[in-house]
């Protein structure tokens, strides 16, 4: 069986369609976890239609969930060099991380928000595919060998380029540190602001009625083909008010007809300015 | 119009291999006529600098590519940091943050092995001095596809952990110093 005929098997009997992912890497990843769990095409093919749990651990095992707090932290200053002046002195503003993975970049923004006096003022919305992911991020627990490293980097860099003039971040005001169990714990005034819900960018139906000021999405369209990207690109466009932002991975550009309809603002993918045609 | 042999070449190496990187794509000729495509370990931390400093001494434009950016001759293209960077069917780099392989991300067996099964037997792979088995499994792959593979000479190699490791693996087509390595690129321009 190759490997698109079982996507549409997926397709088929669950709610996942991987169907536009690259073909490359979803092929090399499916391969990884048949292997993994030594299953005959047969088995395969009956758990999928009829296990669920097996279904959401295979989602989170072929989705990619790298995620780490201040994620490229040389790049945040330039974010918030473009982002404060817009979000500044507006009484509301919303932030929709699409594709959140454990939630770890969801709560770093905000640590800076709160840092720049701005977290009041702002409704933060997350989703990703996988159900164990949108937990995981509901819970806002780490660990802490992982991140010491991102933490003291990102402490450094903030040192020598600081975010509006923020230089210094007391952690211990947004997390709650326990190293003799490897834990950084996100404290429950962040948590709960987070509106997190199960979301998946393919089926194309927005998981929010309002729109956005800024959507960040670094990192997760990397995996879609040419064609899907350029759908999101467009529900993301629908979704952002005028002169909102779009923030992508390091390594993610635009290409073709959507390079017109945002304008490139340093790290940002602002909206354009769209022409309204009046009828009389 | 003589059709060439081959269709791109890649290049794998960690400790020891930026100095070897760096006079090899001084020594290339401005027309070398197919994409040279690298994957080099780097300190994850250490962001910036690796592809400026290449580019100082190169003769052909160095590019980190972005994500379904298209592959073209004459440049040279050298994994971002902290991303595995893989040729896709159709002639476009592809991404990916997935987790690090033989410790490393970008990871030189993914980005061998993805050429591997595009370019088949127009592909050179040469794989340079470093000090882990990286590379060896895409090399094999390279070798499988009836691809031309080389190793640094181990003698004149900083660590020489990684070229013996695909020597263990395979018998490579040919085992080249680094100066070795840029004659024998240059020939395949004429």
């Amino acid at each position: 069986m190759d490997f698109k005929h079982y996507l549409q098997v997926l397709k088929d009997n669950t709610p996942y369609d991987f169907s536009n992912y690259s073909d490359n890497s979803i092929k090399r990843r499916l391969q990884k976890v048949i292997l993994d769990n030594g299953l005959t095409i047969d088995e395969l093919l009956d758990k999928t239609q009829t296990d669920k749990g097996f279904v959401e651990r295979l989602v989170e095992d072929i989705t990619v969930n790298t995620t780490e707090l201040f994620r490229d932290p040389e790049i945040w200053p330039q974010f918030y060099e473009k982002l404060y002046p817009a979000l500044k002195g507006k009484k509301t503003f919303n932030i929709w991380h699409a594709g959140c993975s454990s939630g770890m970049e969801v709560y770093s923004n905000m640590i800076i928000l709160n840092e720049l006096g701005l977290l009041e003022q702002a409704r933060i919305f997350a989703t990703d595919i996988s159900l164990g992911m949108v937990r995981q991020c509901t819970n806002g627990s780490y660990r802490y060998e992982f991140n010491k490293k991102q933490l003291s980097d990102f402490e450094d860099i903030i040192k020598k380029s600081p975010i509006q003039g923020i230089s210094k971040i007391d952690f211990n005001k947004y997390f709650d540190f326990d190293l003799e169990n490897d834990r950084i714990n996100i404290k429950d005034f962040l948590k709960k602001k987070v509106e997190i819900r199960q979301h998946d960018l393919v089926q194309e139906k927005v998981p929010f009625y309002n729109k956005f000021d800024v959507i960040f999405c670094r990192n997760v369209l990397i995996y879609f083909n040419a064609n899907l990207q350029s759908k999101i690109y467009q529900m993301f466009h629908n979704q952002l008010y005028p002169k909102g932002s779009m923030i992508l991975g390091n390594h993610e550009s635009l290409t073709g007809f959507y390079k017109t309809k945002f304008s490139k603002n340093g790290p940002l993918y602002t909206k354009t300015n769209v022409f309204h045609f009046k009828y009389q | 119009m003589v059709r060439p042999k081959y269709k791109a070449v890649v290049i794998g190496g960690s400790a020891g291999s930026f100095s070897v990187v760096s006079k090899l794509l001084s020594q290339l000729r401005e027309d070398f006529p197919l994409p040279v495509i690298i994957c080099l370990h780097r300190l994850k931390h250490v962001r910036s600098g690796l592809v400026e400093s290449i580019r100082l001494k190169s003769k052909l434009e160095v590019i980190e590519p972005n994500d379904k950016e298209q592959i073209m001759a004459g440049k040279v293209y050298l994994a971002p940091s902290n991303y595995h960077m893989f040729v896709e069917y159709d002639g476009t780099f592809s991404l990916s943050t997935e987790k690090p392989l033989n410790h490393s991300r970008p990871s030189i067996d993914h980005t061998l092995t993805s050429a591997a099964y595009v370019y088949r037997n127009k592909l050179i792979g040469i794989v340079l001095t470093g000090a882990n088995k990286d590379g060896a499994k895409g090399m094999k792959d390279i070798a499988d596809k009836k691809g031309l593979t080389i190793i640094q000479d181990p003698k004149t190699c900083e660590m020489d952990t990684m070229p013996k490791s695909v020597a263990r693996l395979i018998k490579p087509d040919k085992v080249l110093s680094p100066d070795e390595i840029s004659t024998f690129l240059n020939q395949l321009a004429i």
